[in-house]
């Protein structure tokens, strides 16, 4: 028994280093606001605790199935029934483990995120930068209350100023959509009939150009093009933001 | 044989009177909207959904209904059911046995379609762009996907072998409301009809979940959907009704609830979830339906409604669902661990301990479906604390399974394969889980691939090796014959291989950013799809080996004998298949089901096999020779 036991052990020791090792890939796309670092580290956080769950379960099957097995239907193994202290062990451990989980980074992480508790949105309502969402089949549409811009999100680019703290505000017109920037890793459903909204603190400049997690994508089927329901987005300067604003509006003063 | 067939109930009466009583469904929508003024009298979703109804009964009537309960009641000469020959699957038989070859054929029927579908899937995603299939036939192709393997996922195990070995184990001579237990198998036709026709009349765009507003706009397809997943709510229902009472009241004596199989509490416990919550699926999509045709407005947020409620409603049933699939499959897994770890099974009352909680738990988790859905903040953390904390049972499971293990003396056949496949692939499950749980990473994660990779993860690697497991192990018994080893090794490998590089894959492409149920992607993830969909087609080929294995051993395998695992529970103590009454005298319950090697009484008193010749040795223990 005490063999196998440590021979068990060993296995499920190695396996373990070699899942955590994998901690040191290259697991995430492109980062966009300082909310898809928070997610990477949590990510990876979880992944660090769930190597050695998944690898004792592998290292004991394993070794079960080399060590333990026969043709002889006729033998019998180990009599014992599991009635003794390795159930309360068990649920002991795997009861904390739980804990641990809910605490941090669930809870922990989820207090980072709900700050305004009775609404239905990411982050905080105060930021430098508003921008309304509409979602419809199958495009988005994007309007700067400040700067009375308005995008149509099928022909042109949801552009956004670099380190900045921007409020998507986000509603449907027709059926329930989902607003996902992967670059941000950020999502939230757009219902028809309520507001919903996250924020987020945007990094340095990116574009789809550069990666294609610059992008906003539905996220919740919505019908027949809903694969289609994407937008670029660009990350910008904050003073090629404010030259784009003034081209922008510029451009629609000379329209009217 | 047809007069008789018509007078037995039969599924010839079944679509004759069920065209009947759609046809009169039709007339009688069209005349009373000609006659209260309406423009046409035609309104496709409005005329097909009455139709339904009056097709559901008349099609039950003619399958069986009237000749057993109408015939009886009104004292008219009433006909057994045909106990041998090829069409008594075709009648309404009160036979578990043949309900469960019923349910089982059906599925892998189903099961197949279903998987075909899936390799569509995958060739349309191979690359980006479209090739093969417009929007609207991609949509159609995954939502049908969806649909049929979640059919499958609920109740192929429990149909199936849930009716064969429920009675056989727990020693009974059939379940407690035999002709309920037809009735609840022939409900599975209308509703398969349904699911296999909405290609043809619009299609289905909604996906399996069918969230509104979009299930209220979209085309006639949707009706159909919704009127088939009712009326197979209703199966799941009955059924479970039917598996509780016979659990409940006719095991044999001596059959405590502590000397209960583990495969029967899974189902005692599968049949509690679906009898509470299937109402939950079957009301969301009946207030979808009287949005179509009975112009309510629950989902419509203009006048009143509100789309989150449908979710809820939605998730309050299909959460539970994911256990009902789930639960049958541990219970196989664990079943075939014990007898073939030659070992007594480990922390047994741990183990239903286990199925219990989960059970309790089950019901209060579903709103971890919706942490993007835009519900109110304050409901994150009690559904993210409830989620983690029913990983605590589903550890138990774990433990029962590693502890029996641990030690024993493994006889690694097809069944104990695919029986440790199952601990393997939900280990993966489970820890991918918690991403999925914990809402900060579920907030990118939630609708890509990550969550694909997942649930495929937990309900194929879980329930659906379980499955095969289950085929497998209990095949001799319900087919008289041995399968072919060989090949059956050979599936496993080759599913078991193709499996895991299919899905454990497809996490990556969700992490890089690329979302569900859509048929088109950026161009930058065309590698990683390209070599999802080879190995998924690997996957799919490894069910011809299963499929040539179960034809061939079926028609010609060698003879089956009583008990080839040498297994201690009742239904290896009879005749393989059983006789008509399962066991010639009833059995006695002397003991416990798992305790090999122990100095113990045996499970049962003295082998029931009444002298039959049950079947020459021929094949050997362990099956090997014959087949193809």
């Amino acid at each position: 028994m005490a063999r196998h036991v440590v021979s068990a052990a060993l296995l499920w020791v190695f396996l373990t280093a070699l899942g955590e090792a994998s901690i040191f890939l290259d697991w995430f796309p492109s980062v966009g606001a300082s909310e898809a670092e928070d997610f990477d580290r949590i990510f990876l956080v979880l992944l660090a605790m769930g190597f050695p769950v998944f690898a004792f379960v592998v290292a004991v099957l394993v070794y079960s199935m080399l060590e333990f097995k026969t043709k002889d239907p006729g033998e019998t193994g180990a009599t014992f029934v599991g009635r003794g202290l390795a159930p309360r062990v068990w649920i002991a451990i795997t009861s904390a483990l739980a804990l641990l989980v809910m605490i941090y980074p669930g809870m922990t992480g989820l207090a980072e995120l709900s700050k305004e508790s009775g609404e239905g949105g990411w982050g905080e309502h105060d930021a430098e930068l508003v921008v309304q969402v509409t979602g419809f089949r199958w495009a988005w549409k994007f309007d700067y209350p400040e700067s009375g811009i308005s995008l149509l999100g099928a022909q042109e680019e949801l552009v956004l100023p670099a380190e900045t703290v921007v409020r998507f505000d986000i509603n449907s017109e027709d059926v329930v959509h989902s607003f996902w920037i992967p670059a941000f890793r950020m999502k939230i459903d757009a219902i028809p009939g309520r507001t919903t909204f996250f924020t987020v603190e945007t990094k340095e400049p990116g574009s789809y150009d550069t990666s294609t997690v610059f992008r906003a994508q539905c996220a919740e089927l919505c019908g027949l093009d809903h694969s289609g329901m994407v937008t670029r987005v660009r990350v910008v300067t904050q003073e090629e933001f404010r030259d784009w604003v003034d081209s922008q509006t510029t451009a629609a003063a000379r329209g009217q | 044989m047809p007069i008789a067939l018509l007078r037995l109930g039969s599924v010839f009466g079944g679509i004759g009177m069920g065209l009947f009583g759609f046809y009169i469904g039709l007339a009688v929508t069209a005349i009373l909207r000609t006659w209260f003024g309406y423009p046409d009298a035609w309104e496709r979703d409005v005329n097909v959904a009455v139709g339904y109804c009056f097709g559901v009964f008349g099609w039950l009537m003619g399958v069986g209904m009237w000749s057993r309960w109408g015939r009886e009641w009104f004292g008219l000469k009433t006909y057994p059911s045909p106990t041998k020959g090829w069409w008594r699957y075709f009648t309404f038989n009160t036979d578990h046995k043949v309900i469960g070859i019923q349910y089982m054929v059906t599925f892998l029927a189903v099961f197949i379609l279903a998987g075909s579908l899936a390799m569509l899937i995958r060739l349309e995603l191979a690359f980006d762009g479209l090739q093969f299939f417009s929007k609207s036939q991609y949509n159609s192709i995954m939502s049908l996907h969806g649909i049929l393997m979640v059919a499958v996922a609920v109740a192929t195990v429990i149909g199936g072998f849930g009716n064969y070995v429920v009675p056989l184990m727990i020693g009974a001579e059939d379940m407690a409301f035999p002709r309920l237990n037809a009735l609840t198998f022939w409900l599975v036709p209308p509703t398969a009809l349904m699911l296999l026709v909405i290609p043809f009349v619009g299609g289905l765009e909604t996906g399996w979940t069918a969230y509104p507003p979009l299930s209220v706009v979209t085309t006639t397809g949707q009706t159909f959907f919704n009127l088939a997943i009712i009326t197979f709510g209703l199966t799941s229902i009955l059924g479970a009704l039917n598996f509780i009472v016979t659990i409940i009241y006719l095991r044999a004596p001596g059959l405590s609830w502590g000397r209960l199989p583990v495969f029967v509490w899974s189902i005692f416990v599968t049949s509690w979830l679906a009898l509470l919550y299937t109402q939950g699926f079957a009301v969301a999509l009946l207030m979808v339906t009287l949005d179509r045709i009975g112009g309510m407005s629950f989902f419509d947020a203009a006048n009143g409604g509100d789309p989150l409620l449908y979710q809820h409603v939605f998730w309050f049933y299909s959460h539970p669902a994911v256990y009902i699939m789930i639960l049958p499959g541990f219970g196989i897994a664990l079943e075939v661990i014990a007898h073939f770890s030659r070992k007594p099974f480990f922390a047994y009352r741990y183990a239903v301990g286990a199925f219990l909680g989960i059970l309790g738990l089950s019901g209060i988790v579903w709103a971890h479906h919706m942490f993007t859905s835009g519900m109110p903040n304050y409901l994150h953390g009690p559904f993210l604390m409830m989620t983690e904390a029913i990983s605590i049972p589903t550890g138990l499971i774990f433990l029962c399974a590693l502890g029996t293990i641990w030690m024993g003396r493994l006889w690694l056949t097809t069944p104990m394969l695919f029986g440790i496949a199952v601990i393997f692939n939900f280990a993966c499950g489970g820890v991918t889980g918690i991403f999925l749980a914990d809402v900060p990473t579920d907030i990118h994660l939630h609708d890509t691939y990550f969550v694909v990779a997942h649930f495929h993860y937990t309900i194929v690697g879980g329930e659906i090796f379980g499955l095969f497991a289950g085929i497998y192990y209990w095949f001799p018994k319900m087919t008289g014959r041995m399968y072919n080893e060989r090949l059956a090794k050979l599936h496993f490998w080759w599913m078991f291989i193709g499996f895991n590089i299919t899905f454990f894959v497809m996490h990556w492409p969700g992490i890089q950013g690329m979302n569900r149920r859509i048929a088109d992607y950026p161009e930058a993830y065309q590698p990683v799809n390209l070599a999802i969909s080879l190995s998924a087609f690997m996957l799919g080929a490894s069910f011809l080996v299963f499929l040539f294995n179960m034809i061939t051993s079926w028609s010609r395998g060698p003879a089956a004998e009583a008990n080839p695992w040498r297994a201690r529970t009742l239904e290896w103590q009879t005749s393989s298949p059983p006789p008509l009454e399962n066991f010639h005298e009833p059995p006695r319950v002397l003991g416990n089901p798992y305790d090999y090697g122990l100095p113990r009484p045996p499970h049962s008193a003295a082998p029931q096999l009444g002298g039959l010749p049950a079947g020459s040795p021929a094949g050997g223990a362990g099956g090997g020779g014959g087949g193809g």
